[in-house]
């Protein structure tokens, strides 16, 4: 295991320098060469609006991260973490000038942070309001996963597709707070240290968006590669407010007010499927005429996969707001609406 | 666990040339005809003529792939399905039984026949839900029976009934698959009913005993028991969790997203499709020899003869030497794996062994066996009755 994993290491690092000095290549190339391609050219004009960020550490949190340019006074788009929590912030240019950064403002729930240098950028992206690039588009994220560039070095670029634009349920490592908004799934690996506020660009060298930092898809119980959409961060540069936002994406919470008149089945352990053991007479799911033994399929479209999910479902629901509940009766899937009441009070 | 990374796709230009043949390919309708010229030049010219590409050519011959794979994307959507499993073994520490557990999102298969027969990966079920639905692209939802499954594939069949005239893919012969050719992977495991893409080539063929091919697009929990397909939207294959050394339900999960992904070709499996109807299950060949390269000449010597094997019904003894399976001479562990891989439990296979030093010479047909069940591995996949 231990071998396999140092041989993709160092193949990863043998491409990356291979990688580099093909980008190094890039200002002879472009003299002697009057038909440089045009993922080149692309490229190479992106890396001049890129900087690596460099911050604090923290045990196994790394120090580096990625940004890129979006004004021309000095504002950089980075993703929010423990990086930003040091004393001093210190961005490094394409060409290789260091400058100390102070955050301008930050969104712990999206997860991005806006950093602002004190020097003019006039080689800076312009965000697009509208979403750009769909599935199945070439994209190529620029980042400094594993700090491979030093200095003036150019960063690493990647090309995959657009996978699917989604919102999904998914969790930060380190019991960290949950993403909420849209994302643009890459099929670029980009869930690497240090990748986090890398640029993914369209073949035009549009943003599509930031590469956001390591997290964890409950669905699949796997890495995520993804990118912040790009109409999502022209809004929050935009965003007059200085300080420090904390969007809260959530509508006020229900608090379990809602009562359906559902007893279910109790096995014991946690991972049982929703069974119906009960239905309290004259409630609403009486009404819709659930029946014992009935397995709930899903709620308001939501899929409930066991007794814990049917719980935290329940949980948002509202009384008075209909909703539809499937339900598994024998081997037919059977439709019921049902309208909440509100819960008693004993 | 550890992500994997992978820096294949920095090969732009490789991009470019193929997405010239793509562009070509797909866009017979719709791109010009000079465009069709230009590229059969750059194809058998040399660097002078491949100049007269602009770059222009390129870009558009990259937009043009874009737009291939959303036609592939949308000609197989319809025989995509949407799994949805209920309950089952809760996971201790992210783990069932020393197996990666699952997302708690929904899985991906595909429609084989027009009456409601699904395949979809095993790996899917590793929590044995005793409940399962499927969703197919019209949007019904319908329950689900679990019919045989293939261990050797990671293969398992579903049925849904009250249906008839469901859209069934095209399936592209296994001759015809080329090893760099444009591939594209399909999954709903992020939870979305339209499917994630993801894009690469055929890496290789004949992978695991023959049965499975090899890509670098991605090849994840969000798209096992999905669909390959090349750049027309024609299914390859499905797309499964595979390690050649391990024939484990969950062995190849480690290698998600890292551009060694497999998939098992689903030209030539109608047989199979037959048996799995029937509710077989196909598990992988075993031996139960523990052997190492003979020091003192050709063949494998035999150290240790696992009990209730098949080698041990053959009554095979320590320091046996085994010179050949079906044939084929075998001097070391992987020859013997690899011969092995291409059987299944339950099939006859011919072994030369050579007994007491040099004296003897024995060729006789043994049945193999099944690989005793490893630790803490589900067993059973047909939901337990709950009710």
């Amino acid at each position: 295991m231990k071998t396999k994993f140092e041989l993709k290491k160092s193949f990863t690092l043998a491409i990356a320098c291979l990688l580099l000095t093909s980008l190094w290549a890039i200002p002879s190339f472009a003299q002697q060469a009057s038909n440089e391609s045009f993922l080149e050219k692309m490229i190479g004009t992106a890396q001049a609006k890129m900087v690596k960020v460099f911050g604090a550490g923290a045990g196994r949190v790394d120090s580096f991260a990625t940004g890129f340019i979006v004004s021309d006074d000095g504002k950089i788009l980075t993703a929010q973490g423990v990086i930003l929590d040091g004393k001093r912030i210190r961005v490094v240019m394409a060409d290789g000038t260091s400058h100390e950064a102070t955050i301008l403002k930050r969104d712990r729930v999206h997860q991005v942070a806006l950093l602002k240098i004190q020097a003019e950028t006039p080689e800076h992206f312009k965000l697009s309001n509208e979403p750009v690039g769909e599935k199945g588009d070439w994209v190529v994220a620029l980042s400094n996963a594993f700090k491979v560039a030093d200095k003036q070095e150019p960063l690493s670029a990647t090309l995959g597709v657009i996978s699917l634009r989604t919102e999904l349920e998914a969790r930060l490592n380190k019991r960290d707070v949950a993403y909420k908004g849209e994302l643009v799934l890459i099929d670029a690996i980009v869930s690497n240290p240090g990748a986090a506020g890398g640029a993914v660009l369209n073949i035009d060298g549009n943003v599509v968006g930031m590469i956001g930092k390591v997290i964890n898809s409950s669905e699949t119980n796997t890495r995520l590669n993804y990118a912040v959409p790009n109409n999502f961060l022209a809004k929050f540069v935009a965003n007059k407010k200085t300080d420090q936002v904390v969007e809260s994406a959530t509508e006020a919470p229900a608090l379990g007010q809602a009562d359906l008149g559902i007893i279910l089945f109790k096995f014991g352990g946690r991972s049982n499927p929703a069974y119906i053991d009960r239905v309290v007479r004259g409630s609403p799911a009486a009404d819709a005429n659930l029946q014992t033994d009935d397995m709930i399929v899903s709620i308001a479209g939501q899929k409930i996969g066991s007794v814990k999910e049917y719980v935290n479902m329940v949980e948002t629901l509202r009384p008075e707001e209909e909703i539809l509940i499937m339900v598994k009766r024998g081997v037919e899937i059977v439709r019921a609406r049902v309208t909440p009441r509100q819960k008693k009070i004993n | 666990m550890n992500q994997l990374y992978k820096f294949r796709k920095i090969a732009f230009a490789l991009a470019i040339s193929i997405g010239l043949l793509t562009a070509s390919s797909f866009a017979q309708d719709s791109a010009t005809p000079e465009l069709q010229t230009k590229q059969d030049s750059a194809i058998v010219g040399n660097a002078d003529q491949s100049t007269e590409f602009s770059q222009q050519d390129h870009f558009r011959a990259m937009a043009l792939t874009s737009k291939a794979f959303r036609g592939a994307t949308k000609k197989i959507l319809p025989s995509l399905v949407t799994i949805e499993s209920f309950g089952g073994v809760g996971a201790i520490q992210g783990r069932i039984g020393g197996i990666r557990k699952q997302g708690e999102g929904n899985t991906t298969g595909i429609l084989v026949s027009r009456d409601g027969y699904i395949l979809t990966s095993t790996f899917n079920f590793i929590q044995q839900p005793p409940v399962i639905t499927v969703i197919t692209n019209d949007g019904q939802r319908r329950l689900a029976k679990v019919m045989g499954r293939d261990d050797t594939r990671k293969l398992c069949l579903l049925k849904i009934d009250g249906v008839s005239d469901l859209p069934v893919p095209e399936i592209m012969d296994l001759d015809k698959i080329t090893v760099g050719q444009w591939v594209i992977s399909l999954g709903v495991g992020y939870g979305d009913l339209s499917p994630a893409v993801s894009m690469g080539i055929i890496s290789a063929k004949n992978r695991i005993g023959g049965r499975a091919i090899q890509t670098d697009a991605n090849i994840s929990p969000a798209n096992y028991g999905g669909a390959l397909v090349d750049i027309e939207g024609r299914l390859l294959g499905i797309c499964v969790p595979m390690n050649p050394q391990s024939q484990a339900i969950a062995a190849g999960v480690d290698w998600y997203d890292s551009g060694i992904g497999f998939a098992v070709a689903l030209s030539g499996l109608e047989k199979l499709i037959e048996r799995l109807k029937k509710g077989e299950r196909i598990r992988p060949a075993f031996l139960g020899i523990e052997a190492a390269a003979n020091p003192k000449g050709d063949g494998l010597l035999i150290k240790k003869v696992v009990e209730y094997t098949a080698a041990h019904e053959h009554e095979l003894e320590a320091q046996d030497i085994v010179l050949e399976l079906n044939g084929t001479p075998v001097n070391d562990m992987l020859a013997l794996r690899q011969i092995l891989n291409k059987f299944e439990a339950g099939l006859e296979v011919e072994m030369t062994v050579k007994r007491n030093g040099e004296k003897k010479k024995d060729k006789f047909k043994l049945t193999l066996g099944a690989p005793p069940k490893p630790k803490g591995e589900p067993e059973q996949l047909e939901p337990p009755k709950i009710r």
